[in-house]
């Protein structure tokens, strides 16, 4: 982005009439254009809000952090330079630079990343912080040649390397990657000594843009993908099954298709991650199967589900994964090496993003590897994530046994020994919660998403409260799956935010959700906040249910009303 | 207005959003009370950015009216100043 582009995008940006966002930068340089584009930046991001950056006093680092912990913002960003660890690292101070000095700035920026960290740490309890290690290059303060790394240098930056991991390790820190910035911005174009000089402000307009973006991004995450279909032929592996037999695929070094062997390591990992991993491939089914049980496969077939193998059209194939995931095609990307099927699977699911897998091209194969890492990365990996593959597939399971079973659904419920467990804890705060509400669009009350910070401005309010469900029967956990968020007001208790994961559906959970709202504060009557979007048709049924009548917004039911129906709902 | 003073008049509306085009020719710290030293830090930055060129340091008490850029511009295409002109 140019200055003049965030100039006029910020222009734009006075003419909104939503909240603003309270931002507040800690940094010991003088910000000014990287203000600029940070603003026009999170005015893209946070499309509907005015931005306020507020920013502390040019070269006092430490005191802007202390008051970035006492701070009225919703967002803390950290931006650490050289000279925040030791004045004398930078070029406006006068010290002398003498190699007896060099161990002294040594203690001194360990001092300094000492209180640095435990300024970030006392900020996050309080509201989201972004860190930003120093981006500049070091200063020619040490005895040895440029092409060198000489101790100071090694030590120095091992110094911020330490602050960054431990921050890092708190549940509402981030961190910005220097590789990512070293891939943006090359290291001799970031510094500007003029400017430095004249205004306090080091960084080349190129360089303040690329910092602005990545602090923005990390501010508000996008929200990952949850699922990708791949194709098998010449992408898992290299080579025809149908034509090769099953000895005749390859992805190892000696038959130069060792890349294959890479994306199945990859999918492993991402499968490990939560993601789920499907695949649509247009082959004999009894081949595939013999493929996927080579026992040389980087990839376990336990990580894949489902495999849909036929040899009809692929987005057929998709259309039978999407259901049997229950997600939206919006939250999956599909892989294959063939531009047609890419095409004939984009027309059927516009939604879906489309990604060619650059078989013979193994720079491209590493570069998508990169991408799906960006398009599926997330912060920390709950527990929920690791158990997800395998709950879909014995819900599919329990759903094929219900759709056949001639109990009722509760008899079948105490047949698998289905065990609900309620949590009504906030401090901390869980973030499979946020996780939940993010990303679930189907039973979801109103839609509505939070960022980090207003999800926990939401609960500094005492009438709030926060309820977890968890489930697990004979089959296994699966883990927490339902969240509801809401006020006390007197005896009437408001349901701002419920979400359920889809693949709780069928179970009763949320029937057993509103008994344990019942009993928990015993309030004489519940309002929904609810309100209809394009998908969240499920919650919408389920209100009609429990109030008897198509739900309106902010609909309300009395306590003897609802008793009266969870009792035959229940029981049903 | 040519093509250069139509850029930069494009630069002074960016970080004078509030002046109209005749307040823009006729712009210096005295008539445009927004004009603060972060301002004209931010000013000179976007005509760096816009016309690609590099302004120095010896330069810069020239650049307190929108003529006083011009003359700066103009100079500069003719070779006569110490920068280059992106067209």
């Amino acid at each position: 982005m140019k200055l003049i582009e965030a100039l006029d995008i910020l222009k734009g940006m006075k003419r909104r009439k939503g909240e603003a966002l309270v931002c507040s930068l800690a940094a010991g340089i003088n910000p000014l254009h990287l203000k600029t584009f940070l603003a026009a930046e999170l005015s893209l991001l946070f499309a509907d809000q005015t931005i306020e950056i507020s920013e502390g006093l040019f070269g006092d680092f430490l005191g802007n952090l202390g008051r970035l912990a006492k701070a009225d913002a919703e967002i803390g960003i950290v931006l650490m330079e050289w000279s925040d660890l030791d004045p004398r690292l930078g070029i406006r101070n006068s010290a002398r630079w003498t190699p007896l000095e060099l161990a002294d700035i040594l203690s001194t920026a360990r001092a300094r990343a000492a209180q640095i960290q435990q300024g970030i740490e006392e900020t996050c309890q309080r509201l989201p912080v972004v860190v930003c290690l120093p981006t500049l290059p070091l200063p020619p303060i040490s005895f040895v040649p440029g092409w060198e790394a000489g101790w100071f240098e090694l030590d120095l930056k091992a110094i911020v390397q330490s602050v960054g991991a431990q921050v890092s390790r708190c549940a509402q820190v981030r961190v910005l990657s220097p590789q990512r910035i070293d891939l943006l911005s090359p290291l001799q174009e970031r510094f500007d000594v003029e400017s430095e000089v004249l205004t306090g402000f080091p960084y080349r307009l190129p360089h303040a843009s690329v910092l602005a973006n990545c602090l923005a991004r990390l501010t508000r995450n996008p929200i990952p993908k949850k699922g990708l279909i791949t194709d098998l032929d010449d992408t898992v592996w290299r080579g025809i099954v149908g034509e090769a037999g099953t000895d005749g695929i390859s992805w190892d070094l000696d038959q130069h298709s060792q890349m294959h062997a890479f994306y199945q390591r990859f999918l492993g990992a991402m499968a490990s991650e939560g993601v789920l991993i499907g695949v649509a491939s247009k082959n004999d089914p009894v081949r595939v199967e013999e493929a996927l049980r080579r026992s040389d496969l980087a990839l376990s077939p336990a990580a894949i589900f489902p495999v849909e193998a036929s040899w009809g059209p692929k987005s057929q194939a998709v259309t039978r994964i999407l259901r049997t995931w229950n997600v939206g095609a919006d939250s999956v990307v599909f892989v294959d090496d063939s531009s047609l099927e890419l095409a004939e699977v984009k027309a059927a699911h516009p939604e879906i993003e489309c990604l060619l897998f650059p078989t013979k091209d193994n720079a491209a194969i590493y570069q998508l590897a990169l991408r799906l890492r960006d398009l599926f990365g997330k912060s920390i990996v709950l527990e929920e994530d690791s158990i997800r593959m395998e709950s879909i597939r014995r819900s599919q399971a329990n759903t094929e046994v219900l759709d056949s079973s001639t109990a009722s659904p509760s008899g079948f419920l105490e047949d698998v020994d289905a065990e609900m467990s309620f949590d009504f804890s906030r401090t901390p705060l869980d973030p499979r919660a946020l996780q939940l509400v993010n990303k679930t669009n189907q039973f979801n009350l109103n839609g509505r998403r939070y960022t980090e910070a207003s999800w926990h401005n939401y609960f500094l309010n005492p009438a709030s409260w926060l309820l977890l469900a968890s489930y697990r029967d004979k089959f296994g956990p699966l883990g927490k799956v339902a969240a509801i968020a809401g006020c006390q007001e007197g005896k009437k208790l408001i349901v701002h935010t419920w979400v359920m994961s889809c693949r709780a559906f069928s179970r009763r959970i949320e029937y057993k959700c509103l008994a344990e709202l019942l009993d928990r504060f015993n309030p004489d009557e519940i309002e929904f906040d609810y309100l209809q979007t394009d998908r969240n048709g499920p919650i919408g049924t389920f209100l009609s249910d429990v109030l008897g009548a198509l739900p309106m917004s902010s609909c309300t039911i009395s306590r003897e009303a609802l008793e009266t129906r969870l009792g035959s709902l229940l029981e049903a | 207005m040519d093509e250069k003073q139509v850029r930069l008049a494009g630069c002074f509306s960016a970080v004078f959003p509030e002046l109209n085009t005749d307040e823009i020719l006729k712009a210096s710290p005295t008539s445009v009370s927004d004009w603060d030293s972060v301002a004209g830090v931010t000013l000179l930055a976007v005509v760096e950015e816009e016309f690609g060129i590099s302004i120095e340091v010896d330069d810069m008490a020239s650049f307190n009216s929108f003529d006083g850029f011009l003359s700066y511009l103009q100079a500069a295409e003719k070779g006569s100043q110490h920068c280059s002109i992106d067209g």
